[in-house]
């Protein structure tokens, strides 16, 4: 059934140039201030839920939580602070104990553990943006806000055109 | 036959129970769905029980219903009901008092109860838990009120947690462990340094090495705890934390295989048609060894539940097993995660240890170092999960060994050695 197909953040593998404006972006959305000047001196520090690895000196990639469909955090957790609530799996930091069994079974390695509020986070989409931050924030457009099938739809018709390109000439 | 849905009956209102039935409510909406409890609590997440002792949760806060996973309305809930018998031929079941129920598939989750040594003298007495129900957590908070020591038997996570729960109430609190270290189950003695230095800085009282022998009461209940080296220790209130028992007493084994637990297949059948079981009564399989395993794991009863009430919904879905050991938490100020193979004294396993006056590491690989196989992750847990990932798929290991060991693996490594990979 076509009714409007959740939005979800993919990673496009051959655009990150590794300059971690995702990573600034998303620290910057979840602080108290919400303005980069404040939140670089703010305490706790705010914490960023996207993380810019590098697999070879010419590869990175930003790396956040999939909010998986079939989530292991969201199942895992003893303390039921984990949920679906539309299409985005999130933490409830009032239920969550710090017992870090989600950060044991997420096999994207993406949640964090607040040391100073001893609570589990992770990405929660940017609830009060329509656009998530880290997106919004990437020069190269490696990251895009889509759903799934005008992102692969996307891909589609790029495949298209260039192969399209290579027979005419 | 018997109305219009399939009749579902599942023994056992807690994980495995309660993520079945969610798994059946998602796949069959007009199946009927009946669970039942011994227990007279509406179900809850059994782990937060310690927090009723220290009073930082009530038991209102933890109701399944309507929590992560667990929002399945319309189950038919019986509590107080324990059930009797399993006719496998007749596909039905009895519950005390008399009342039958016919099902086309049954699950059976009715979990563990703690298991209490009877070289103990004693244990009887008024004073004396095993915490494993809301029930017992209610007990043990009203007791505390009047305790000013409580001794521990065993040092396992469940009594560390109870511990931790009686000291913020103001309880000195004495673990009396027989092992030669706390944790012994999870971690070998060498390995577990910081996590003992954490709970003396918490103020918990350890006695390693030594086992109580009786419990010494008078009119009102405990008095003190007399150890096998003679000395005794004063206290209003004692704890056994010494492992659980499957609850599969009710079951006949002449219609279901027992092998302690209940035996299952890959799909979380029994040998009696349409019968299936899951959680702490269950024997499933370690994915790693392929040996059989039994564990009393929350996490891994939701897990092997919810693929349970897919099977029995007509979703054929493989469990794909579980560690014998699958771990983490935090006791006082240290976090841990230990999964997987980690005792391996004595054993041809390759290796790393990483050891620092705030962090541990311990990096088990198989004998020739193609294959994670376990670890241990004491102070720095950041990450865990890709440890877990790697032992369960069986990854070779060789393109990310060094980031396994110096614990700076990341999903790039993983999804580079996937894409690569033949």
């Amino acid at each position: 059934m076509s009714q409007s197909q959740p939005k979800e953040i993919f990673v496009r593998l051959d655009r990150c140039l590794s300059c971690h404006s995702c990573e600034w972006a998303c620290a910057v959305e979840h602080s108290q201030s919400k303005s980069l000047h404040q939140a670089v001196s703010e305490t706790p520090q705010p914490k960023r839920r996207v993380y810019v690895e590098s697999i070879d000196p010419n590869q990175s990639l930003p790396v956040l939580c999939r909010h998986c469909e079939e989530a292991p955090c969201l199942h895992a957790c003893i303390a039921g602070a984990i949920s679906r609530v539309k299409d985005v799996v999130i933490t409830n930091p009032g239920k969550c104990i710090g017992c870090w069994t989600c950060v044991m079974v997420c096999p994207y390695g993406v949640i964090g553990r607040h040391l100073e509020e001893h609570k589990a986070y992770r990405c929660d989409r940017c609830p009060d943006r329509a656009v998530p931050a880290c997106v919004t924030a990437c020069p190269t457009k490696a990251l895009v806000y889509r759903s799934a099938d005008e992102y692969s739809k996307g891909i589609r018709q790029t495949a298209a055109s260039e192969m399209a390109a290579g027979k005419r000439s | 036959m018997a109305g219009p849905g399939k009749q579902y009956v599942i023994i056992g209102a807690s994980a495995a129970g309660m993520a079945a039935a969610q798994a059946i409510a998602e796949k069959d909406p007009l199946g009927r769905i009946r669970i039942f409890s011994e227990e007279p609590d509406p179900p809850y997440f059994r782990p937060l029980i310690p927090f009723l002792i220290s009073g930082r949760k009530s038991a209102a806060e933890m109701e399944l219903k309507g929590s992560g996973p667990f929002q399945a309305a319309g189950l038919d809930l019986h509590l107080n009901s324990r059930v009797e018998h399993i006719e496998v031929n007749e596909q039905k079941m009895t519950v005390s008092g008399g009342e039958t129920f016919a099902y086309d598939k049954l699950l059976i989750a009715t979990g563990s109860r703690p298991h209490i040594p009877t070289d103990i003298e004693g244990v009887d007495q008024e004073g004396v838990y095993a915490l494993r129900t809301l029930k017992d957590a209610r007990s043990m908070a009203k007791r505390s009120e009047q305790a000013k020591q409580a001794v521990l038997l065993g040092g396992g996570l469940l009594n560390l947690k109870a511990a931790f729960a009686l000291l913020e109430r103001g309880l000195k609190v004495t673990l009396v462990v027989q092992s030669p270290e706390v944790l012994s189950r999870l971690m070998e003695p060498e390995d577990s340094r910081l996590i003992r230095e954490a709970l003396i800085r918490a103020g918990l009282n350890i006695k390693t090495g030594v086992r109580a022998v009786r419990i010494i009461g008078n009119g009102q209940g405990v008095r003190a705890v007399l150890l096998n080296d003679g000395r005794e220790l004063a206290s209003e209130m004692v704890c056994i934390g010494k492992g659980v028992s499957p609850n599969v007493d009710f079951i006949d084994a002449e219609q279901i295989h027992l092998e302690e637990g209940v035996l299952v297949d890959r799909f979380t059948c029994c040998n009696a048609p349409n019968v299936y079981a899951a959680g702490d009564a269950a024997v499933t399989f370690n994915p790693v060894t392929g040996e059989k395993v039994m564990t009393a794991l929350w996490t891994n009863a939701v897990e092997m539940g919810r693929c349970a009430g897919m099977n029995m919904a007509g979703y054929p879905t493989g469990y794909s097993g579980t560690f014998g050991i699958l771990n983490a938490t935090q006791v006082a100020d240290q976090p841990f995660v230990s999964m997987g193979i980690v005792h391996t004294k004595g054993s041809d396993y390759e290796t790393h240890l990483s050891a620092s006056s705030r962090a541990f590491r311990k990096v088990v690989f198989s004998a020739d170092g193609e294959r994670l196989v376990g670890v241990l992750l004491i102070g720095d847990i950041n990450r865990a999960g890709l440890y877990r990932y790697v032992i369960r798929e069986r990854m070779p290991v060789r393109a990310f060994k060094s980031h396994l060991i110096n614990q700076t693996l990341h999903y790039g490594h993983l999804l580079k050695a996937k894409v690569l990979l033949p």
